[in-house]
C-alpha cells in the first residue's frame, strides 16, 4: 500500500519536471533558433546567469513557505530593508575610513542579522499569533516598505566599499559569481527540503498542519524555521542586488513579488501546501529567464511578453491537468 | 510518443505566439530605455524618438520595463548589451543602480547617454535635459506663488517617495520657496500618490479638510495635479485652493478650463525623445554638441561648461488659454 | 437581549470592535473625521474597492481567490471608455457593455478553475498577465479623455443635499446606489437561493459538497462570472468618478480587494465570510487610509503606522476569536 503509493508521487512529480524540462528544451532551442547571433553567444548565456539568481532565490524563498502552506508577502521588502540597513553599514563604515575587509564582514553581517528579524517577525506573527500568512505577510510588508522609506527618505544608499561590488558582479572562471550563489542556494535548499526531517515536517505542515502537530511535530517551531530560512534567502538576494546596483534602495526588485509566486507555481508548487520541488521552481525560474531574454531581444513588446508568460503559465497547469487525467483514466 | 507530441505543440504555439516581427537590417541601433512604458509621458517621447528614427535613416529601439522597478532595467540592459547595440539611452529608475550595468555596456564598446534623469555623471557620455533640475523647482514654486500669493499654507502631492527627479525638484523648489517666498507654510511633508489620479484625489479630499487653511496645492508628477484638481472642484474650493503642478496639456485640459486647476507646466517630451536619439546618433558619428546648435524640430540647446549635459530649454506652461493647441 | 446575543457570537464582532476604536481615536484627535462631508468622501473614495470586494466574497468563500480584478477592471474602464468615445453616449448601454465584459472575462476564469482544474491563484495569475498585457499593449497606457458630458454629469449626481459648501452640493453620491444594490443582491444570493448553499458548502468541504448533489463545476463557473459581473460594473463606477480612463489605475489594486475582504472575517480557506463583515473589512482600509493625513501624521511615517496597525487589528482579531472558540467549547461541553 505504502509503496503503491510513493510510486504514484513519483511518477506524478516526475511528469511535472519532466513536461517543464521539455518547454525550457523548447523555448531555448526556439530563441536559439530565432536569434543565433545573438541569444546563443557566451556573453548573452553569461549575462542570463548574472540576471536569473535574484528571482531564482527570491522563488525559492516563496516556494518554501507555500509547501509549509503558507505565502510569503513581505520577500521582496525583506531584501530591501536588510539592504538599506546593511547598506547603511557599508557606507557608513567606508565613509569613517574603516578598511574594505571588517566592512564588508559587517555589512553582510547586517544582512543577514535584519533579514532574519524580519523572518522572525513573520514566524511569530503566523505561527505563534495565527494570523492567515498573506495577511501577515502583507501587513510586514507594508511596515517594512514604511521602515525603509523612513530610513532613506525616498532616496538610494550608495557609496559602498567597492571590494564589495564583486559579489553582484564578478565572474570565476567565466561563471558569474551571483550563480555559484544560486548554486548554492539550490543545493542547501534541496537538501534541507527533500533530504531533511526538517523538510519532511514542513511538507507535513503543508498536507495537513492539525495532523501533523497530533503526530508529535511541533508545527509552531517548524514554522517559525521556514520563515527564518525565506527570510535568510531574502537577504541573500538582497545582498546580490545590492552589489549589482551598487545601491540599496526599497523599491529595487519590487517587481518580483508577483513573478516569484508565478515561478513556484509553474514549477509545479501546490499553492495550497504540501507539494513543490526545487528542481521545479529552478526550471520554471529558467524557463522565464529565458523567454523574458529571449523575446527581449527579438524586441517583442514587453507587454506581449507579459501575455506569453500568462500563456505559458495556464498552458504548463493544463498539460500537467490533462496527463495526470489521462494517467488516472489508463488506471 | 505523447512526450513528442506534448513538446511539438509547445513549440509551435511559441512560435505561433511570438510571430514573425522580426526583420533587422544591420543599421545604426540605439536603444532608448524610458523608466517605464505603457505611461502617457514616455509615451509621448516615443513618438518623437521613432520619428527621429525614421528622419536619420536608422534603427531605434523604445523598449523598458513595465514597472518603474531599477532592477527590471538593469536586466533589460544586460540582454541589449548581449544583443550588440550601437547606442543606449536610458532614464534611470535609480542613477546609482545602473552604474554597473553602465560601466559593463561601455566595456563592450556600446555609447551611453542618460535622458530624462540624470545617470552617474562620470560614465554616461551625454546628458540629455529636458531642463534644469533646479530651474524647473524653481519655476514650479513660482508659478505657485503666483496662483495663490506669497503667503499661508500649501501642501505638496508627488508621485512617489522615492522618484529621484521629483524629488530633485521638490528639494530644489523649497530650498528656492525658505529664502524667496518666507511666508509660504508647507503644512506637511510631500504626500505620495502612487502616480495615480484616483490616489491624489483621496489624499487631495484629506489634506483639504486637515488643513482648513490650505491655499495652495502643488502636484509634482503627471496625474497628481489632475487628482487634486478633481478634489479641489468637487468641494467647490477652486478659488480658495490654487492647483498647479506637472502635468501633460491634454489630459489636464477640462480641469485647466473650468479652472480648478490652475496651471501646469511641462516639456514637450516627444521633443525630447527626438533630440536624445538625435544627439546619440551625432555622438556615433563622432559630432559632440556645441551650446547654441540648432536641432531641426526641437531648437536650440544649452550645453553646459562639462561639454556632456545638454539641456533641450525651458518648459512650457499650460494655461486654459493654450492647453487645446498641444497634442501630447 | 437576543441582537446582542447574536452580536456577541458574530464573526464579524472583533473586527467591527476594532473599526469603532479606530474611528473614535481619529475622531479625537482630527474631529473634522466625524463630519458628513468626510464620511461621504470615504464613501465616495473607497465605493469602487467595497463593490469589488463583495464581488471577490464568493470566490473566496469557496477557498478560492482572483488575483485577476485589478487587470479585469482597467480592461472593462478601457472598454467602457472607448464604447462611451466612439459608439454611444448611452450610460444604459455602458453599464451593459461593462457588465457584459467583465463577466466574459469572469467566465474564462471559472471554465479554467472549474474545467481545466487550474488552481485559483494561478489561473487567475495567468489571466492577469494576459488581460494586463492586452490593455496595455493596445491603449498604451494613454489615457482616454474628453468622456461625453451626459456620463460625466450623470457621476456627478448626488441625491438630496445635506448642506451646501461653495458651489457644490453635499449629497449622497449616485455611486453608493450600485454598492447598495451589489450588497444587497450578493447578500440575497448568499443567503436564501441555492447556489448561496452550494457556495458555502463547497466553501466547507468539496467533496461532501458534491455527494450531497451540488455541481460544483458550475457553482465555480458562475461565481467567477458573477465577480467579473460586479467588476464590470465597479469599472463604470469608476469612470464615473474619475471622469477618465487610466489603464494604469488599478496597480496592485487586488490585494487591496483581498485584504479587505480577509480582513472582514471571511477565511481564505473557504466556508466563512458575510457581505456585512466584507464591508467592515472594507471600511476599516478607508479610515485607516483617511486617517493618516486628518491626523497629521508625517509622510515616512505613515506606512509604519498603517503595517502596525494592520497586524495589531488581524492579531486582536485572531486571539479573540480562538479565546471564544476555546469558551465555547467548554460551555458545551458543560452542558452536555
Amino acid at each position: 500500500m505504502k509503496s503503491n503509493t510513493d510510486k504514484k508521487t513519483l511518477a506524478r512529480l516526475q511528469s511535472k519536471e519532466a513536461v517543464l524540462l521539455f518547454i525550457f528544451i523548447g523555448v531555448f532551442v526556439l530563441m536559439s533558433v530565432l536569434s543565433p547571433t545573438t541569444f546563443l553567444t557566451w556573453r548573452n548565456l553569461q549575462s542570463m546567469a548574472f540576471q536569473l539568481p535574484e528571482l531564482g532565490i527570491f522563488a525559492i524563498a516563496m516556494m518554501v513557505v507555500i509547501v509549509s502552506g503558507g505565502m510569503n508577502l513581505s520577500i521582496t521588502y525583506t531584501a530591501a530593508l536588510s539592504s538599506i540597513i546593511g547598506g547603511l553599514v557599508l557606507s557608513k563604515m567606508t565613509a569613517a575610513g574603516i578598511g574594505p575587509g571588517p566592512t564588508i564582514l559587517a555589512g553582510i553581517a547586517t544582512f543577514f542579522v535584519v533579514g532574519l528579524a524580519c523572518g522572525a517577525l513573520n514566524g511569530v506573527i503566523v505561527a505563534d499569533i495565527g494570523i492567515a500568512p498573506m495577511l501577515a505577510t502583507l501587513g510586514t510588508s507594508t511596515l517594512f516598505e514604511g521602515i525603509c522609506l523612513n530610513i532613506t527618505k525616498g532616496g538610494a544608499i550608495s557609496g559602498f566599499p567597492d571590494a564589495f561590488l564583486w559579489f553582484g558582479n564578478a565572474t570565476i572562471l567565466g561563471v558569474p559569481f551571483p550563480m555559484i550563489v544560486f548554486v548554492v542556494v539550490v543545493a542547501a535548499a534541496y537538501f534541507l527540503m527533500e533530504r531533511s526531517p526538517f523538510g519532511f515536517k514542513i511538507y507535513m505542515i503543508g498536507c495537513n498542519p492539525t495532523v501533523t502537530s497530533y503526530s508529535g511535530v511541533n508545527v509552531k517551531k517548524n514554522l517559525h524555521r521556514v520563515y527564518l530560512f525565506s527570510a535568510l534567502l531574502c537577504a541573500i538576494a538582497g545582498i546580490l542586488m545590492s552589489s549589482r546596483y551598487n545601491s540599496a534602495k526599497e523599491s529595487y526588485g519590487s517587481s518580483y513579488m508577483m513573478q516569484s509566486i508565478s515561478a513556484a507555481v509553474l514549477g509545479g508548487t501546490d499553492i495550497s501546501g504540501g507539494y513543490g520541488r526545487i528542481f521545479g521552481t529552478v526550471l520554471a525560474v529558467m524557463i522565464i529567464q529565458v523567454i523574458s531574454s529571449g523575446l527581449n531581444i527579438l524586441g517583442v513588446n514587453r507587454f506581449i511578453i507579459n501575455v506569453i508568460m500568462g500563456g505559458i503559465l495556464i498552458l504548463v497547469l493544463t498539460i500537467n491537468f490533462i496527463s495526470s487525467g489521462r494517467k488516472a483514466n489508463a488506471k | 510518443m505523447s512526450r513528442t507530441r506534448k513538446f511539438m505543440i509547445i513549440l509551435m504555439v511559441l512560435l505561433a505566439m511570438t510571430g514573425l516581427a522580426f526583420a533587422q537590417a544591420k543599421k545604426v541601433t540605439i536603444v532608448v530605455m524610458p523608466k517605464l512604458i505603457g505611461i502617457p509621458y514616455f509615451n509621448a517621447s516615443e513618438v518623437g524618438a521613432k520619428k527621429a528614427g525614421e528622419d536619420l535613416g536608422i534603427n531605434v529601439i523604445y523598449t523598458g520595463p513595465t514597472t518603474a522597478d531599477a532592477a527590471e532595467q538593469v536586466r533589460m540592459l544586460e540582454d541589449f548589451i548581449s544583443k550588440g547595440v550601437d547606442a543606449i539611452c536610458v532614464a534611470p529608475n535609480d542613477p546609482a543602480a545602473l552604474t554597473p550595468v553602465l560601466k559593463k555596456a561601455k566595456a563592450a564598446g556600446i555609447v551611453v547617454l542618460d535622458w530624462d534623469t540624470p545617470a552617474d555623471k562620470s560614465i554616461v557620455d551625454l546628458s540629455v535635459h529636458q531642463i534644469d533640475d533646479v530651474v524647473y523647482g524653481q519655476h514650479c514654486w513660482d508659478l505657485l506663488v503666483k496662483e495663490m500669493g506669497d503667503s499661508g499654507d500649501y501642501a505638496i502631492l508627488t508621485g512617489g517617495l522615492s522618484a529621484a527627479n521629483l524629488n530633485g525638484w521638490i528639494d530644489a523648489g523649497l530650498s528656492y520657496a525658505k529664502t524667496k517666498y518666507p511666508k509660504l507654510h508647507l503644512v506637511t511633508d510631500k504626500v505620495p500618490t502612487d502616480e495615480k489620479q484616483q490616489v491624489a484625489y483621496q489624499k487631495a479630499l484629506d489634506l483639504i479638510k486637515a488643513y482648513p487653511n490650505l491655499k495652495g496645492i502643488i502636484g509634482i508628477s503627471t496625474p497628481t495635479p489632475i487628482g487634486a484638481a478633481q478634489a479641489v472642484q468637487e468641494k467647490g474650493l477652486k478659488n480658495k485652493i490654487a492647483v498647479v503642478g506637472t502635468a501633460l496639456p491634454t489630459d489636464s485640459r477640462p480641469y485647466l478650463e473650468d479652472g480648478s486647476l490652475r496651471v501646469v507646466t511641462l516639456w514637450d517630451p516627444s521633443k525630447l525623445g527626438y533630440l536624445t536619439v538625435v544627439l546619440a546618433n551625432d555622438l556615433l558619428k563622432g559630432k559632440k554638441p556645441v551650446n547654441g546648435q540648432e536641432i531641426a524640430n526641437v531648437g536650440k540647446i544649452t550645453v553646459k561648461a562639462d561639454g556632456k549635459t545638454v539641456i533641450m530649454g525651458p518648459p512650457t506652461d499650460f494655461t486654459k488659454e493654450n492647453a487645446k493647441n498641444f497634442a501630447f | 437581549m437576543k441582537v446582542a446575543q447574536r452580536l456577541k457570537q458574530s464573526r464579524e464582532l472583533g473586527i467591527l470592535l476594532i473599526l469603532v476604536v479606530v474611528s473614535i481615536v481619529i475622531t479625537l484627535v482630527a474631529p473634522a473625521f466625524f463630519s458628513i462631508e468626510n464620511l461621504f468622501d470615504i464613501l465616495k473614495s473607497n465605493v469602487v474597492l467595497a463593490i469589488m470586494a463583495i464581488g471577490m466574497l464568493p470566490v473566496i468563500l469557496t477557498g478560492g481567490i482572483d488575483v485577476s480584478v485589478s487587470s479585469m477592471v482597467a480592461a472593462v474602464t478601457i472598454i467602457v471608455g472607448k464604447f462611451l468615445m466612439n459608439v454611444s453616449g448611452n450610460i444604459f448601454l455602458a453599464f451593459l457593455v461593462g457588465c457584459l465584459s467583465g463577466t466574459i472575462m469572469g467566465l474564462i476564469n471559472g471554465l479554467l478553475v472549474a474545467k481545466l482544474k487550474i488552481p485559483p491563484i494561478v489561473a487567475t495569475l495567468g489571466t492577469m498577465s494576459i488581460i494586463l498585457g492586452v490593455s496595455l499593449y493596445y491603449t498604451n497606457g494613454n489615457w482616454i479623455t474628453g468622456l461625453p458630458k451626459n456620463f460625466i454629469d450623470f457621476g456627478r449626481i448626488t441625491i438630496g443635499s445635506f448642506y451646501r459648501q461653495g458651489e457644490e452640493m453635499i449629497g449622497f453620491p449616485i455611486q453608493l446606489l450600485f454598492l447598495i444594490l451589489v450588497a444587497v443582491l450578493t447578500w440575497f444570493i448568499l443567503r436564501h437561493t441555492l447556489v448561496g448553499r452550494g457556495i458555502y458548502a463547497v466553501g466547507g468541504n468539496r467533496v461532501s459538497a458534491e455527494r450531497v448533489g451540488y455541481n460544483v463545476d458550475r457553482i465555480t463557473i458562475f461565481l467567477y462570472a458573477y465577480e467579473g459581473f460586479i467588476v464590470g460594473l465597479a469599472g463604470v463606477v469608476h469612470t464615473s468618478i474619475m471622469r477618465q480612463v487610466d489603464p494604469n489605475a488599478f496597480n496592485g489594486f487586488e490585494m487591496q480587494v483581498i485584504s479587505a475582504v480577509v480582513l472582514g472575517g471571511a477565511s481564505s480557506l473557504g466556508g466563512y465570510g458575510s457581505v456585512s463583515g466584507t464591508l467592515v473589512g472594507v471600511a476599516l482600509f478607508s479610515v485607516i487610509n483617511n486617517g493618516l493625513i486628518l491626523m497629521h501624521i508625517p509622510t515616512f511615517w505613515q506606512k509604519i503606522v498603517v503595517g502596525i496597525v494592520l497586524i495589531a487589528s488581524i492579531g486582536f482579531d485572531v486571539t479573540q476569536k480562538r479565546y471564544r472558540e476555546s469558551h465555547n467549547t467548554k460551555v458545551d461541553i458543560e452542558e452536555a
